[in-house]
């Protein structure tokens, strides 16, 4: 149930590392897994920062900026077609820019994959596990 | 814990004995819950209250009192027996409605088996389980609840996929559950039957990925030294000998 004002965690090497829910898009409620928000970031991956290697591709956004973004992982359970329902332990997202290309390349950590039903195939072939 | 073997003497033997006998279905067992799908739907529905011809014939005619006593006048309307009570035939139609399911999905039963609170040897909360479902890779998580409601049965399995807690929950009668495998018993049974405490840090399992290695290697061990052969993953029908 992301919303104004929800934190989530950026798991793309896109250079940020928290940001804030501004706004859902296309939704008149809560953003889900797959669906887009606006996001700010609030703060940034550190070049100190093990995991995030390459210089370039760290710094492609700064504390502040304004960029869209796909919620990939909820608290709040999401029941599937079948009557199986997955949870995780936090609130995720991965930025993209307003074409709906991802900004960073790689994406570390588990996606849900409701992408697959969202039409976000790319993101979920860069995620290294999906449940 | 000093009054402990007072007031359950037979304690430790029964854990002991239970732990054996699931260390030797352990070897034998393996794709124990796989259910074979279900083509025709042969369901047993219970036929309709076919009593419509006895119904059809009108028992009696409706008598009006007429002037002369003893006398009364036959009318031409019928009186008919009232239809048997549907609620009389079926006393619990939602119960049998479920078994009904459950026998459609289930054929062998070993489902029912593997969840069911009669069998000393079922899957409790605590026990890491592994399901195979029909897409994706197979999911395998301690097992924190066990919701039991007829056909609706579901479990919670929780596991850490990078680092990260992942629940699922799954039906255990679902289509598209293929296999539900049993990868490690807790050694002691849990005291608890809703093990939401194991979301916390501090008792977090974290990533059972270990215990499904193992789980898998002895499974190889075993069933190379049998001289079965190597069983393919997911359609382990020869190998479940035991149930």
């Amino acid at each position: 149930m992301i919303q104004l004002k929800t934190m989530l965690n950026c798991i793309d090497n896109s250079g940020a590392a928290i940001v804030e829910c501004a706004l859902v898009v296309g939704r008149k409620r809560h953003a889900s897994i797959g669906d887009r928000i606006v996001a700010i970031v609030q703060k940034q991956r550190g070049a100190s920062d093990a995991g995030m290697g390459s210089a370039s591709a760290a710094n492609k956004v700064k504390r502040g900026d304004i960029r869209h973004a796909i919620v990939v992982r909820t608290r709040k359970q999401v029941q599937r077609p079948d009557g199986s329902v997955v949870k995780f332990d936090d609130n995720a997202c991965v930025l993209i820019s307003k074409a709906g290309d991802p900004i960073g390349t790689r994406v570390n950590g588990v996606v849900g994959a409701e992408l697959r039903r969202k039409k976000w195939s790319k993101i979920l072939s860069m995620a290294p596990a999906h449940a | 814990m000093m009054l402990q073997p007072v007031r359950r003497p037979l304690g430790p033997l029964k854990s002991l004995l239970r732990r054996n006998r699931q260390a030797q279905q352990f070897v034998a067992r393996s794709m124990a819950t796989e259910t074979t799908p279900t083509e025709t739907a042969a369901s047993s529905i219970p036929p309709p209250i076919s009593t419509l011809a006895a119904a059809k014939k009108p028992t009696k005619f409706h008598v009006i009192p007429s002037k002369t006593p003893g006398k009364p006048i036959r009318t031409a309307f019928a009186v008919y027996a009232p239809p048997p009570s549907a609620r009389a035939a079926h006393p619990n139609p939602l119960i049998s409605y479920h078994a009904q399911q459950i026998r459609r999905l289930d054929r062998t039963g070993a489902r029912t088996a593997l969840f069911s609170k009669k069998n000393p040897d079922a899957a409790k909360p605590g026990d890491v389980l592994q399901v195979t479902t029909n897409r994706g890779e197979p999911f395998a998580g301690v097992c924190l609840s066990i919701k039991r409601a007829g056909v609706d049965t579901a479990i919670l399995l929780r596991n850490h996929l990078t680092k990260v807690g992942v629940e699922m929950w799954y039906k255990i009668y679902s289509p598209n559950v293929l296999g539900i495998e049993i990868i490690w018993r807790r050694p002691k049974r849990a005291r608890r039957a809703r093990l939401y405490f194991m979301r916390k840090p501090r008792h977090d399992m974290g990533n059972v990925e270990h215990l499904v290695e193992a789980w898998r290697r002895s499974r190889n061990v075993f069933s190379s030294n049998k001289g079965r052969g190597t069983q393919g993953k997911g359609k382990g029908k020869g190998g479940k000998g035991s149930k």
